[in-house]
């Protein structure tokens, strides 16, 4: 962090122990969930396959989608090696521009002197003219020549970035997600109505922000769900393996089904503490 | 507590700064260059090939020469005891303390059989069949510290690993793969995958079938009985106490050796492994099973 | 010379020259190789793919039995590769000299934990040929500036010279410049890291 940033947060008076809410795993104080009026909520242990060493889990509640307004229907605990890890900036950037170059084709083509129509015979004889000796009218240095280093059509700029730096990059967003509270995890993607209508004017009750991005465990959703976000440009619903840093950023809230979010979880602590020689192989690339 | 924890006080900052977006986001400062495009005083006018001479003209000498005189790489004349070092067998060692550490870090099963197959698999040691690696080589590193009971198969051992091995009640054994056995060896699913049926493994070559049908380095073609005079004969040049395998309660599993033609405990040349349906094929036809019993 | 015969099952290709005597591997075609097994005619030689003829399929296939769910998989899945990397098991010794990690560190205002490989992140990092010796601590977590402090003293005391560090906090590791890694890895040791 640059220093003017930090001196602009001191002038802000920002304390940053009281704004985090840091429940320990293993705390049994459940009284004070169980006093609010809600009757069926689950507060259940989790059994950790990783458990959290050092940092503590993060503690989300399970929202709901049947009404406008907001009712908890439970705490659910996020694992910190994926929802609380240092943000790291620079790796989410360059997660960024792979996912904008990696595909990318470029299409513009310039013709060589050998494609240019005409020039194969010589203007002017070699001496005598006064002029300039050519070979071609159309050389790179005549008016309507070929281009000598210009594009060529069809440049692919594919390129893998390291599997870790990936891994990082979901890791981040996530975090950083997650602690802006832009990251909302929902029991179920059940709506009560398939009007666009209904899900505008969740999103602007509960104040999440314009653009949203739903992340749901498999392929296949509640029928009221795929049709109201159809008709919404700004709500866009993926399947968990879709997760990507660009979609993340570029929609402003995130909602995660609960199975949706364990899977994430799962997959990438699997990936965290496995020999992951194999994947990162397959795009090494041979420097002879 | 709080505001000196490096994640807790990153993720609180991040609470105050306006949402991250595609907008405020940016790489560390001097990580990219930027492309010298060849217009202009930089980068331009000569791009980089100096005055007149072969260097502008491209028109260089050949890599090596040295305007005249003796070059370097002429310069050392051949000596006969590298000859054709390039052709010959190499064994990439792990030492027994290696070994000791996978066993004591869990990563590898001291209960069943080992060979290059599960040493591979832990995940710390990897070797290249293309490129002349014939298997491991055992070395003395960590003899003294070495106390598991191992049943233990490897492709070249010297006299003091085994004792290391056998003073603790294990069993070693020196086996030969062939180059194309050992790739099946080094990655068996995608083997596996390719729905070939398993090959039998091939004999060792002939400068080397002394020394895997020699008792004293355990060859997996030798003779038990002999195997056993110089397991008596290697603890007293040792003084240790051989250690009686018979009233051994994994007895079976130590005495479990391999077929000279398997590659692959438990499975015999001839089938094909169907991963996806959980079924071996088996052959039938008498003509095949006498091939692969040969 | 071995000449390609095409077949109409994509997959299926031929040797021609040696039909007498089965190779290693040719069995796994499942096909028998006799004389007449090849029904295109032995003397002309087709060099050409596309002007080749279609090879009819062989009936005549080699005997075998299909077993599911065979008492050998256990031995199929030993060969298979892992999953995730086998979590340690708590022993009496360790004759390797590896040391487990204790549950008393998680208390410490600091905390530095093992790679997937169960070991101490610390490293030592050489550069310009040798001249340049940095021993990294990385994947700090915590108070990083305490343990910068307590590393320093540690040091200090072993080495009786200064000790110059470079806290990053943003990439979490503590570099020290000079080599200290032994010494380094017994403090992390005695912290129970």
């Amino acid at each position: 962090m640059s220093f003017s940033l930090i001196n602009a947060i001191r002038k802000l008076n920002i304390s940053t122990v009281s704004q985090i809410r840091l429940i320990s795993s293993g705390s049994t104080d459940v009284s004070n969930i169980n006093s609010h009026s809600n009757s069926d909520l689950n507060v259940t242990q989790k059994e950790w396959k990783f458990p959290p060493q050092f940092t503590k889990p993060r503690e989300v509640w399970i929202e709901n989608l049947d009404s406008i307004d907001e009712k908890k229907l439970g705490l659910f605990e996020l694992h910190p090696l994926v929802y609380a890890v240092l943000p790291r900036i620079d790796i989410i950037h360059r997660n960024v521009i792979w996912q904008r170059k990696f595909r990318w084709v470029s299409w513009a083509h310039t013709k060589t002197r050998a494609e240019v129509h005409g020039g194969g015979r010589k203007p002017w004889p070699q001496k005598g003219l006064g002029r300039a000796r050519h070979g071609s009218i159309r050389s790179p240095l005549w008016r309507g020549g070929g281009i000598v280093h210009g594009p060529r059509s069809g440049k692919t700029h594919f390129f893998m970035l390291p599997f870790h730096l990936r891994i990082h990059g979901l890791t981040s967003t996530l975090s950083a997600k997650f602690a802006q509270d832009d990251l909302h995890v929902v029991r179920n993607l059940e709506l009560p109505t398939e009007d666009p209508e209904y899900l505008a004017e969740l999103i602007e009750k509960r104040n999440w922000g314009p653009s949203v991005l739903i992340v749901d465990d498999n392929d296949y959703a509640p029928r009221n769900i795929t049709v109201a976000t159809e008709n919404l440009p700004h709500v866009n619903i993926i399947p968990f393996y879709g997760l990507n840093v660009y979609s993340m950023l570029k929609h402003d809230t995130l909602i995660i089904t609960q199975t949706a979010a364990e899977r994430i979880e799962e997959k990438i602590l699997q990936h965290l503490h496995s020999n992951t020689m194999p994947q990162q192989a397959k795009f090494k690339l041979n420097q002879v | 507590m709080g505001s000196r924890q490096i994640t807790e006080k990153s993720l609180a900052m991040l609470r105050s700064l306006p949402r991250l977006s595609l907008g405020n986001i940016r790489d560390n400062p001097g990580s990219r260059k930027n492309i010298k495009r060849g217009r202009g005083q930089h980068g331009g006018d000569k791009h980089g090939a100096g005055n007149k001479g072969s260097g502008q003209r491209q028109n260089y000498m050949r890599l090596g020469y040295e305007t005249g005189n003796n070059p370097f790489y002429l310069r050392m004349p051949h000596e006969h005891y590298y000859k054709g070092h390039h052709h010959r067998r190499q064994y990439p060692p792990i030492s027994l303390l290696e070994i000791q550490k996978l066993i004591d870090t869990n990563r590898l099963d001291i209960t069943k059989p080992i060979d290059i197959a599960s040493i591979v698999r832990s995940g710390l040691y990897n070797f290249f069949p293309d490129q002349k690696h014939f298997g491991i080589h055992l070395t003395d590193e960590g003899m003294d510290i070495f106390s598991a009971k191992v049943n233990i198969e490897v492709q070249w051992a010297s006299e003091q690993v085994i004792a290391a091995i056998e003073k603790n009640g294990g069993v070693i054994t020196t086996a030969y793969y062939d180059p194309h056995s050992l790739i099946l060896l080094k990655n068996p699913k995608s083997f596996f995958q390719t729905g070939q049926a398993i090959p039998r493994r091939m004999i060792p070559p002939p400068d080397v079938i002394e020394y895997y049908t020699s008792a004293e380095m355990r060859g997996y073609l030798a003779d038990p009985e002999k195997i056993s005079e110089e397991r008596l004969r290697l603890s007293q040049k040792y003084g240790y106490q051989l250690p009686i395998l018979e009233s051994d309660k994994n007895y079976n599993m130590l005495c479990e050796r391999k077929d000279p033609r398997q590659i692959f405990y438990g499975l015999e040349p001839g089938w094909v492994i169907n991963l996806r349906d959980k079924c071996i094929l088996k052959p039938k036809d008498e003509e095949l099973l006498q091939f692969y019993a040969s | 010379m071995a000449t390609v015969w095409r077949s109409q099952c994509a997959f299926a290709r031929f040797f021609v020259g040696k039909t007498g005597r089965i190779l290693n591997n040719a069995a796994d075609l499942g096909i028998k190789l006799t004389p007449e097994s090849i029904s295109v005619s032995t003397t002309r030689s087709y060099s050409n793919y596309s002007h080749s003829p279609l090879v009819k399929k062989i009936k005549e296939q080699y005997d075998f039995e299909i077993e599911k769910n065979p008492p050998e998989w256990a031995y199929v899945e030993r060969l298979l590769p892992l999953e995730i990397i086998p979590p340690v098991q708590p022993k009496e010794t360790y004759p390797s000299g590896w040391i487990p990690p204790k549950e008393e560190a998680k208390d410490l205002p600091y905390f530095m934990p093992r790679t997937k490989n169960h070991e101490l992140p610390i490293y030592l990092v050489i550069t310009h040929k040798g001249q340049r010796k940095v021993s990294m601590l990385r994947k700090i977590e915590g108070d990083i500036w305490l343990m910068n402090d307590l590393i320093k003293e540690h040091l200090q005391k072993n080495f009786n010279r200064y000790i110059e560090t470079r806290v990053h906090e943003l990439g979490r590791f503590i570099e020290v410049k000079g080599d200290f890694v032994n010494s380094l890895r017994e403090w992390a040791y005695s912290k129970g890291f």
